[in-house]
């Protein structure tokens, strides 16, 4: 008789026995990292004030010097777009999703500037989510269990974030509705929740209730029996902070989508098993058939065609976002994946690889052109740059952003002002007139203009554009000074760039 | 009896000790762990430690009070006003009208270092919804470097 083997003690079947649905899991992914690639290309507005001014504080004590800086944040950006979208699609999950935290983890902890807790949370969600199994088994069915102890630790996290909200809150100045009442304030919203609470319970109850839902929550999210009392009510819960407007970026709305893990498994087994569900997967399947499946003779070749296909259209989507760096960004991207795929033996993922490229590249261009991300990216550049004396950085960010938006009259307006300031009086006059043309009820380029032409000796001229400036802005006290002062009936000097400074 | 029902009260307790055990038996219970751990103490840092009360990162405290809170900083360059919108970018000021003294601290020293031989005088006064106004610094912190 053999001496008996070790029998391995079993693992708590709370973490290591956790298991959903295969169809809730991939609902999660795409939802989550969907969510979190629009947020990363919303951020990119943000990018000037890393590094502006050589001026950083770090999270952590010691990293100041690490931190992002306008390039390094908006290329990071991009390329965390890029791995979110990969992790939404399912390709390449076990690299991307790691790629993306180490990003995301820097830039959050790089600099003070990003101070919201919820990028805190992404943050852990993130590292979690490196360890949840996100791609699909073989043969997977939509009710095909999935075990994964790192999809509960994300929920228990949840746990104690609801948990500590709802301690931070037993305070006199929460409980009385104060706190909550200076921070809810919706009138003229669409809809006035502000309003509704206090014609009906009123804001000293609405802050209870606030914090017995958190306490609520804190309790069930976990916990998947209670899942059908967590899920509606964490819904509604966060659905109200989007109405209360206490949303800060997509906050909410990512709180939202990560209800896709406690909304219960038989709900999106019941949406798989309805015609919009069968047809989503018979597409899916399809498509993945088409890129990466076929196992006839020949089907190598249609990958790779399918594949160099999507990178090429990718690629012209890439090179039609205004967004500063896409292009060149797209390019270094482009190779990347094949080369991982590549060192893993994987390359029939080409096809899978170049759809996901024109995925990528088709979000950066929809979000460029469907958000003021890109135009408030140059702006906020121009901005600061002019504000803190860096004038070659301002003029480049505002011509960038007259060839990014055209038709914006301030961004011209804006850049006729540097431009005269710094003695470039033949491109300033001529941006100055553009904002003319495409302002024509502003007064603002006139009376630019008026007051560049009186400090160059051009008085006539510059008394003709002052009272143009008149004629379009009849009530403008800038203009009335300023005609006041070049008849003489006020005896103060012309000075250039008196307008608003407001861009 | 009464020894019946004390240790099946106990269960719930030994069942979580017994699980924790196993837990540290694993790199991923080990994780497990460590993570809960963490999450779970960190945020008691602001209650325990709090030198900067208004600095909630890290404690889930997401639409407190302290968040209603307004800070006025001041930087004052051997007596003179120093023009911050182009000291520092805007961002970081609005970031000090919170209080968060180690950014406001980062400014004094930013503005030390800019000007050596320089007086830099930090004020940051603040107002609540729930307490009386708070007046912080007021000193050359250039030699006191902490509000």
């Amino acid at each position: 008789m053999g001496k008996p083997r070790h029998v391995p003690t079993p693992a708590p079947a709370f973490w290591f026995g956790f298991e959903v649905a295969w169809a809730k899991l991939v609902v999660g992914r795409v939802v989550l990292f969907g969510l979190l690639a629009l947020d990363a290309l919303l951020a990119i507005r943000h990018a000037p004030r890393y590094g502006a001014g050589g001026f950083n504080v770090a999270q952590l004590p010691g990293l100041d010097g690490l931190g992002p800086t306008r390039l390094s944040y908006l290329t990071c950006e991009l390329i965390n777009a890029l791995l979110f979208t990969f992790a939404a699609l399912g390709v390449g999950t076990r690299l991307v999703v790691p790629l993306a935290t180490a990003i995301y983890a820097w830039l959050y902890l790089g600099s003070h500037l990003d101070s919201y807790q919820h990028h805190y949370l992404v943050t852990l969600i993130l590292l979690l989510a490196s360890f949840v199994p996100w791609e699909r088994p073989a043969d997977a069915t939509p009710a095909t269990p999935i075990k994964s102890w790192a999809l509960r630790l994300i929920l228990v996290q949840l746990g104690i974030l609801y948990f500590y909200a709802a301690i931070s809150k037993f305070d006199p100045a929460w409980l009385d509705g104060r706190a909550l009442g200076g921070q809810v304030f919706t009138p003229g919203a669409w809809f006035d929740l502000r309003g509704l609470v206090d014609h009906t319970i009123g804001i000293r109850a609405m802050a209870h209730v606030v914090v017995i839902v958190e306490l609520a929550l804190a309790a069930m999210v976990w916990i998947p029996q209670a899942w059908f009392i967590a899920a509606p009510l964490g819904i509604l819960f966060h659905l109200g902070i989007v109405l209360s407007k206490l949303e800060i970026g997509l906050f909410a709305w990512l709180m939202i989508g990560i209800y896709a893990f406690v909304v219960p498994d038989r709900v999106w087994l019941w949406l798989a098993d309805r015609a919009l569900g069968r047809a989503v997967r018979t597409a899916i399947a399809r498509l993945t058939n088409l890129l990466d499946r076929a196992p006839r003779a020949g089907a190598g070749h249609r990958r790779a065609l399918v594949g160099a296909a999507a990178v090429l259209a990718g690629l012209g989507l890439a090179f039609m976002t205004r967004t500063d760096h896409a292009l060149a960004v797209a390019l270094a991207l482009v190779p990347l994946p094949f080369l991982a795929a590549a060192a893993a033996n994987r390359l029939a993922l080409a096809g899978r690889i170049g759809a996901a490229l024109f995925v990528t590249f088709g979000l950066w261009f929809a979000v460029d052109r469907l958000s003021d991300a890109t135009t408030d990216y140059y702006k906020f550049w121009a901005g600061s740059s002019r504000r803190l004396g860096d004038l070659d950085a301002a003029e480049q960010a505002y011509r960038r952003l007259t060839t990014a938006a055209p038709r914006d009259g301030g961004a011209h307006f804006q850049l006729g002002r540097l431009l005269l300031a710094r003695g470039d009086e033949l491109d300033g006059m001529a941006e100055l007139h553009e904002a003319e043309q495409l302002e024509p009820t502003r007064a603002r380029a006139w009376l630019e203009e008026a007051r560049f032409l009186e400090t160059h000796q051009r008085h006539d001229a510059a008394l003709a554009a002052a009272q143009t400036a008149l004629k379009l802005e009849p009530n403008s006290p800038e203009a009335k000074a300023l005609i006041a002062t070049l008849t003489g009936q006020a005896a103060v000097k012309v000075k250039p760039g008196g307008a608003g400074d407001d861009e | 009896m009464t020894a019946l029902s004390t240790v099946r009260r106990l269960e719930p307790a030994r069942a979580i000790v017994s699980s924790a055990i196993a837990l540290t038996r694993t790199w991923r219970g080990r994780f497990i762990l460590a993570f809960i751990a963490v999450q779970l103490l960190l945020p008691l840092r602001y209650y325990l430690h709090p030198r900067d009360p208004h600095d909630e990162r890290f404690a889930w405290r997401m639409f407190s009070p302290m968040r209603m809170s307004h800070c006025t900083p001041t930087f004052e360059l051997d007596g003179k006003p120093v023009p911050m919108a182009s000291t520092f970018h805007e961002a970081w000021y609005e970031i000090a009208q919170r209080g968060r003294f180690a950014v406001v601290e980062a400014m004094g020293a930013s503005l030390c270092a800019q000007h050596p031989t320089s007086k830099v005088v930090v004020t940051l006064e603040c107002t609540y919804i729930d307490r009386e106004p708070q007046r912080y610094g007021g000193y050359d912190m250039c030699i006191v470097p902490e509000l």
